[in-house]
This record gives C-alpha cells, structure tokens and sequence, in this order.
C-alpha cells in the first residue's frame, strides 16, 4: 500500500500531535496534579528550619555576683567530600586544635559528610582558627557555635547552684528546679538555599526569635557563703567528720544567706565527681536532731501554758526509770529541781521529757509539725526530703520520753535552722526561700519572691523566753560556752546525737554534733546551724556540740557580724575571742 | 533621475516606528529593571546576611568577654590572686570608718509641742 504524500503528511502531523499531547498531559498531571507533592519535595530539599538557640539565664548571688554563666565555645565540624587540600588541613588543624597529626589525618580521610573534629573550642580560638582557613581558602571546614556553661566559683555553693546536663538542662539545684525560668525558648526561621547550601536570604520564610533565659538571683550573699566555706574547710582539717553542713538564714524573711556542705565538688569538673559529693545534706539528709530538739519541747509547753520559763522540774538527780527503761542526763552528778530554763540550759534529758508529757503525745506531736518537722519546708532547690515523724498512736510507750530530747525523729539540717529560725522571728514561721528575684534579658522583673508567713507557730512572749533561756546556753553555765562572740549576745542550743545505724539501733562512738543560734538575741540579723556528722576531735570523749560544733558557729557568727557590720553592744572578755581566732587562721 | 528613484524607495512609517521603539525600549527597560532590582534584593540579601553574622560574632565576642570577666574577677578567682601575692589587701584605718549612727535625742524631743510664729508670738 503506497501513501501518497497527504496521507504521509497528516500521518506525521498527527504523530506530532499526539507527541505533544502526552508532553501536555505529562506537564498538567505534574503541574497540576502532583503539584503538591512535587512542592513539598523541591521545599524540602531547599527549604530548612533553622533553629535559633536561646540562651540560658545567669544565676546570680544576692548583690549580682556571677553564679553560673554560659560561655561561647564552637564545635570544629568537617566534610570529607569538600576538603579541597587535605594535606594542608591536617597540619594547621593539628596545630589549632592541640591534636595529633595523625588523629587528624585519620578523620580527614574519612568521606562522611559530618566529621566532629573537636568539641568545646573555645572562641578566640575559634575565631582564629577561622581566619587561617580562609587566608589559606581551604574549604571543608567550619566551626559551628554552641555554649557551655561555666561555673565561676568552682566548688564553692556547689550544691546550691547544681548543673546542667549535656543536653543544658538542670539536674540538680537551682540549675534544675529553676530550669523553666533559665532555659528559654529557641527560636525558628524557614530559609530557602541554594545548590551550594547558601541561604537566599530573599526567600526568607516565617520566623520567631528566641525568648532567652531569664536570670535568677538567689538570697545567698557569696562573702557571707565564703566565710562559712572557709570555716568548714577548717572544721573539715581538724575534725575530720564524715560529713558536715553549716546554714545561714534570715529569720525575719526566711532568706538563706549561705549554705555549705562537705563532701563537695568542682562544678566545672563534675563528671569527676562522685555522688556522694553532690548530695546537698542540708535538704536531702535525716538525722536524728539531739538536743536541738529540746527547743520544740520547751517551747510547746510553755506556749501551752502548761509550765512558766520560772517552774521548777525534778530531774531525777540524773536517772528515771520510765516504761522499764532508765533515761540518764549527762554529767555524773545528774540534776535535782531544774527551772525550765534551766533545762535549756543544762540540757536535760529527763527535764525535757517530763515537759513533754506535761504536755501529752497529741499535743505534743501538733506542735512538731507546726515547727515544720515532718514536711518538707517548699525552698526552692530540688530533692528536698521531709524527714520523718511518726504520728502518736506509732509511738512506743517511750516515745514521749525519748523525742523531746532529739530521738526517733529525723530532721534536714534545713528544718532544724527553720525552727531556730521560728524562736528567733518571735514565733513566725517563714517560708526559707533561696531565689530572690526573676529577671528577664531586659532588665525586667519577671517575679519578685517576697516574705511568706506560713504561720504562727508560738506567740511572741513564749518565743522570748525561749530567747532568754537560749542566752543562758551560751554563758559559762551552759553547754555552749565556745560560742560566745564578744560584744553580742547569742541564743543558740546545742545537740549531740548518737548516729542512727543503717540497720537500726545507734552506731558506737559516732555522734552528730551540732550547734544552732542566732545573734544578736534581741534583734537577730542571723540564724546559723553547724552540723558535723561523725568528727573526730583529738579528744574523743569531747565530741560534744558545745565543744565542736559551737566554736565553729561563734567563728562564723564573729566574722558574719563584722561583715554586716553589726554594732557590738555587750561588754564582754575578749581573751577566748582573740585565742580563738589565732587557731582558726594557724588551722589554715 | 533622482526624483524618479526616490519614488521607487519605500516610504518609511515613522510615528509608527517610533512607537515600536518606544514600546520596546519601556519592555527592555521595565525587564532590565525587574532584573537589576531583583539582582538588587539578592545582593541586599546577601549584605544582610553578612551583617547578621558580624552581628552574632560581636554578640558571641561580647559573651566570652563576658565570660572572663567574670570568671577572673570572681570571689575565687580573687582568692587565688591573694594568696599567690597578685594583690593584696590594705585594712582600713579606724581612724578612716565613719559609722552613721542615729543621732541621740533628749527624751522629749518626740513629744507633741505647741508651735507658735513670730507673728502670732508677737
């Protein structure tokens, strides 16, 4: 069959027309149809959200002392596929970034695309490394920039301020229970690059800057902190206790001015640390109370009415036989009739005992928990325990003779200046709070944490007489001698406790020692609290709290009260004072 | 001679080509505009971009000075500086304290007493 030329015209015109109808149908089906799909492809291959960090809030002291800060670092990053001279790399890379030639060597010759080449560079370094590479144009490498946060003070108020994990996140201190407030929120913006990876800044999509940390300013006042650190360090020399904890708080806001344990850690080198450094034993650890104690039982009975700090208390001459078991008080002689001041200040367990059941279990038990003992006090900081305080029908028929004097409760040193810190405020229990303000990257206030009365605990009249009974624990005829400052007078009680063993029962020849007061007794600017777990004096049958502890609290109370410049206004010897320091400043 | 041949040449059509010239040379000029604008965004776009980064850079620098500041005017820092003998300490003269005290006042000094003028005094 033979075509003549129309035939074959009209053949070719229609094979060009159907040619072009599969080109226009291929072009409206992925125009058209697939459009969305072929947009969200080319979007995301050239389209990215970039996120912009925020940075985390600084921490603070009381008078704008850094705390914890970030510091700006790069990460040295390179590709194995756009190293243009290798072997000009290595040598300057090595050099940079202090590393061996040959780890260098090693990673470069790598054709992955993401090869971390170093961490944690610091800036400048950074910066410089930047401008070799671009003097010399070598391609490949890049430092991308991150932060890291750094801790000025090392490991002083280690446990307050805690850190952060790698992640920047807190896991302990005020770094983690104020983790909301210093985080922030990172940023986003949509951009669009080209072949080269190169944002086209024209294409620039939607964005959201990022809303920084805000800072926290904490209530501790870093001089006041260093002198307690001090003082531990040398109580930490010459006592050699397993562990130990001094507070300081304001009792009229419940402010802690400072707050120091041993064991501690560097919170620039934590990952070095071990766990037992990191525990903040001022929230986190129970111990029995001792004779500290004796404050709540005094206190109670007297609030209640049911003794005058004037009545007079048998004391058994030193040993009662109660619920078929002898209760002793120190000393060899023991006591006959003891005035309830008296009782404070001689420390007697039997006196103590007998207020408390003058008071009855109920009552009693009501006004431990009104202290505070039992719940854990709110501060600011995370892991707080509540101790432990068994309700009266869990109580053993020597129970109400036992808890007066500091046993089978168990107390945080931190409940235990609260309630000090309650006498001293005239019966008012505040809320101990460690942040003060929160401010935001502008300057502003975010919140501002003001005084919080939790409640009235005993009236003013019953908490100055237990201010008056308290000035007499520091005289030559109390237990607390030793923490006497001159020209100040000081309320304070002592407390030595035999160690709780693990298994239950007391450890042998292990005592918690501890002293808590404030001063001055009138109008008192602090309250401090020096607890010593397990110390080994030279002398060991002066483990006591008036003997260790105490002169540990008057050499921080001395040197706190100068800082405040407090006026003296109390005529005392100032020998013991003199003496006393020549030892602290000979321990160093 | 010369008249017959320019009536063999054709007659051009100014006003209209005039116009064709000046319609094309609006069509390039609005394209080379569109063009040289848009290379302008880019290039714009490109200027703010390297001043965004300079930007971040003085920011990142400020920070780590920031940061050293800190770090060696901090309590322990200045400790450490101390004790190796980099600074020291001068106490002050008593003699150079002064103590802002509340100034004594006689016991009737806060009492409520009648306040007469000059002229009523007179």
């Amino acid at each position: 069959m033979k075509w003549n030329s129309r035939t074959r015209c009209a053949l070719v015109c229609a094979f060009f027309a159907l040619l072009f109808s599969v080109f226009s149908y291929r072009l409206i089906y992925l125009q058209m149809v697939r459009h969305n799909y072929y947009s969200e492809l080319a979007a995301e291959k050239n389209i990215g959200r970039t996120v912009i960090r925020a940075g985390r809030g600084v921490i603070y002291d009381a008078h704008d002392e850094v705390l914890a800060q970030n510091v700006p670092v790069a990460t040295v990053v390179a590709d194995g596929t756009l190293l243009n001279h290798p072997d000009l790399l290595g040598p300057i890379l090595a050099s940079a970034l202090r590393l061996p030639p040959n780890e260098i060597a090693a990673k470069l010759s790598s054709s992955r695309r993401y090869i971390v080449l170093q961490r944690e560079l610091p800036e400048a370094e950074a910066r410089s490394l930047e401008e070799i590479l671009r003097k010399n144009k070598l391609r490949g490498v890049w430092c991308e920039r991150d932060s890291v946060r750094v801790y000025p003070n090392g490991a002083l108020l280690c446990h307050v301020v805690g850190f952060t994990n790698f992640d920047r996140r807190g896991i302990q201190g005020v770094e983690a229970s104020m983790e909301q407030y210093l985080r922030g929120e990172d940023g986003y913006r949509y951009i669009e690059h080209d072949a080269r990876g190169r944002e086209i800044v024209l294409y620039r999509g939607t964005e959201r800057p990022p809303r920084h940390g805000y800072e926290v300013h904490l209530t501790i006042d870093l001089h006041l902190q260093t002198i307690v650190e001090d003082e531990l360090d040398a109580a930490m020399r010459e006592y050699r206790p397993e562990k130990a904890t001094i507070i300081l708080m304001r009792p009229q806001t419940g402010e802690i001015l400072a707050m120091a344990n041993r064991p501690n850690f560097d919170l620039n080198l934590r990952s070095d640390a071990k766990p037992e450094q990191m525990k903040n034993r001022a929230i986190i650890d129970m111990m029995e109370p001792g004779s500290t104690f004796k404050i709540v039982t005094a206190a109670s009975a007297i609030n209640e009415r049911k003794v005058r700090l004037d009545s007079m208390i048998f004391c058994e001459n030193g040993v009662w036989n109660i619920g078929g078991r002898p209760l002793h008080d120190h000393g060899h002689k023991g006591y006959g009739d003891l005035s309830v001041q008296d009782i404070l200040v001689h420390s007697s367990n039997i006196g103590a005992a007998k207020l408390a059941i003058l008071l009855g279990e109920q009552k009693f038990y009501e006004y431990i928990r009104r202290f505070g003992f039992g719940d854990r006090t709110g501060i600011e900081l995370p892991g707080e325990i509540g101790g432990l305080v068994h309700a009266p029908r869990s109580w053993s028929k020597i129970s109400i003779t036992r808890i007066p004097m500091g046993q089978e409760v168990a107390v945080t040193p931190l409940q235990m200046i609260v309630a000090m810190a309650t006498i001293a405020n005239g019966g008012k229990f505040m809320q101990p709070r460690i942040v003060k303000t929160i401010v935001d990257d502008q300057g502003k206030t975010i919140s501002e944490l003001k005084p919080a009365l939790v409640r009235q605990v005993i009236s003013p009249e019953t908490a100055a007489q237990i201010t008056l009974a308290l000035r007499g624990v520091v005289s030559q005829r109390g237990t607390a001698a030793e923490a006497a400052v001159p020209g100040f007078t000081i309320s304070g009680k002592t407390g030595t406790a035999q160690k709780a063993a693990p298994g239950g029962g007391y450890e042998k020849d292990k005592y918690v020692v501890s002293f808590s007061g404030f001063l001055p007794s009138e109008n008192p600017a602090f309250v401090a609290l020096v607890v010593l777990d397990d110390a080994h004096p030279k002398n060991p049958a002066l483990n006591y709290g008036g003997t260790v502890a105490a002169p540990i609290f008057a050499r921080v109370a001395e040197k706190a009260a100068r800082y405040l410049d407090l006026e003296p206004h109390e005529e005392t010897e100032t020998k013991d004072t003199a003496g006393r320091v020549a030892l602290t400043d000979a321990q160093r | 001679m010369n008249r017959r041949r320019r009536k063999n040449l054709n007659p051009i059509d100014a006003p209209s080509l005039a116009r064709w010239i000046v319609l094309a040379a609006f069509a390039s000029a609005t394209g080379l505009s569109y063009v040289y604008l848009t290379v302008q965004l880019h290039h714009q776009g490109v200027q703010k971009k390297l001043l965004e980064q300079e930007l971040v850079a003085v920011r990142t620098q400020n920070e780590d000075a920031k940061a050293q500041i800190a770090t060696l005017t901090s309590r322990v820092a200045l400790q450490r500086r101390l004790q190796e003998g980099y600074l020291k300490m001068i106490p002050i003269a008593e003699q150079s304290i002064v103590r802002l005290s509340i100034p004594a006042r006689s016991a009737g000094e806060d009492g409520v007493r009648p306040v007469v003028n000059e002229r009523g005094s007179q």
